[in-house]
């Protein structure tokens, strides 16, 4: 008999980095008394650098006295994964699932987040494919298209993935992506003649992949764009 | 189907007491020693009178991918039973890991600092992660044996 999986979805619009950081944090603390079932986060980032566990600020190319004047931040997370780079026309998908309760690790994880991407950009037309062995990411040819970087604490995910629908490419110059030096980085926009949609229709789409590789059945769309002001901050 | 094949083969094992000194091993299952014990969160911890080796089961580092970094606890550092003490990389995802006893870390694997990879090479040997002076020893009659280990992973194997 199969179980009805829910997954609630937030489309929360463009959020800044540290405040997402802020609310997976809740989250996760409520996934794992059970206070929320398995939920992902929909969104996008103003220009943000990040850097994960290992801190490989050795792959940041510019001081970081600079990055203002790039307009970018810079910030610091426990997710698994080198620097990278977030910003507006990138989609993100930040999971908050448990792993324990459909018995996968996080090898397995991941290349579902891989394949998510995969079949998303297969909609398009664009054959992109997983990277080879320690280049963990979506690539088309040796370009890449998509990263990942995750966490997970008592078997519950927070980070998760991020897809370049038609970012400003030229934010990438200032790192070493990913830690991978001499391979580009590209986006949907670049691979692909068809016409883009709307970038709301995009992160649905990646979003109804996500679900049905994960076997979710059933989808409870919320739109929390204005979710970070119920704490009483004045947005 | 792969599924009931692999328990006729454990069963059958057990039944006909194939004894191999150290490991159980069917092909197909990850490895588990008889003499230890483990945390439903797949560590192992092996008890040397008030000393317990702690690291993570072959079914973890199968299930994690290649490890290329861990993060170890200070030698001195406090723990407890089922708090987080460190934490692997691989894949680009970090998962924590805890301890399956209460006590203070006494030793640390510091190779894994050059060579990661010994977790996945050898789980249970030279990828061990950290010893621990217990505080409490009757922890570990909260932790399963062997046999119910490897019916914990079955079990968990089976719900995808």
């Amino acid at each position: 008999m199969r179980i009805l999986r829910s997954l609630e979805v937030w489309k929360m619009g463009t959020v800044n980095y540290l405040d997402a950081l802020k609310l997976q944090e809740k989250l996760v603390a409520d996934r794992k008394t059970s206070k929320i079932a398995d939920t992902v986060l929909s969104l996008q980032h103003p220009p943000t650098y990040t850097l994960g566990k290992r801190r490989t600020d050795h792959n940041l190319l510019i001081p970081e006295s600079e990055l203002k004047k790039i307009g970018a931040e810079l910030c610091y997370t426990q997710r698994g994964g080198d620097i990278t780079f977030h910003g507006p026309h990138q989609a993100i998908l930040y999971p908050i699932i448990s792993l324990r309760d459909i018995g996968i690790g996080a090898r397995n994880y991941v290349e579902k987040l891989e394949l998510t991407m995969i079949e998303l950009a297969s909609l398009y037309g664009v054959r992109a494919c997983a990277g080879q062995k320690g280049e963990t990411g979506v690539w088309v040819g040796e370009r890449k298209i998509g990263a990942i970087g995750v966490r997970i604490s008592y078997g519950i995910t927070s980070h998760g993935l991020a897809f370049n629908i038609d970012p400003d490419l030229s934010y990438f110059k200032h790192i070493v992506p990913c830690g991978i030096a001499d391979k580009e980085v590209t986006s949907l926009r670049k691979e692909t003649d068809s016409m883009l949609p709307t970038e709301e229709v995009i992160q649905e789409q990646l979003i109804s992949c996500f679900a049905r590789l994960f076997g979710y059945s059933n989808l409870i769309w919320k739109e929390k764009g204005s979710i970070l002001s119920d704490n009483g901050e004045n947005r | 189907m792969a599924c009931s094949r692999m328990m006729w083969a454990t069963r059958a094992a057990t039944y006909l007491r194939i004894s191999v000194p150290f490991t159980l091993r069917v092909r197909g299952f990850s490895s588990v020693l008889k003499d230890l014990k483990y945390a439903d969160s797949h560590e192992w911890v092996k008890v040397d009178g008030i000393s317990a080796t702690i690291g993570i089961t072959d079914h973890a580092q199968d299930h994690l991918g290649d490890v290329v970094y861990v993060e170890l606890p200070e030698v001195g550092a406090s723990i407890s039973q089922g708090s987080s003490f460190g934490a692997v990389e691989s894949v680009k995802a970090t998962s924590d890991v805890y301890s399956p006893v209460s006590g203070k870390v006494i030793e640390v694997n510091e190779e894994l600092n050059s060579s990661p990879g010994l977790i996945n090479a050898s789980p249970y040997e030279n990828g061990w992660i950290i010893k621990v002076e217990m505080s409490d020893k009757d922890e570990t009659n909260k932790l399963m044996d062997s046999d119910q280990y490897s019916k914990f992973c079955e079990e968990e194997d089976a719900k995808h």
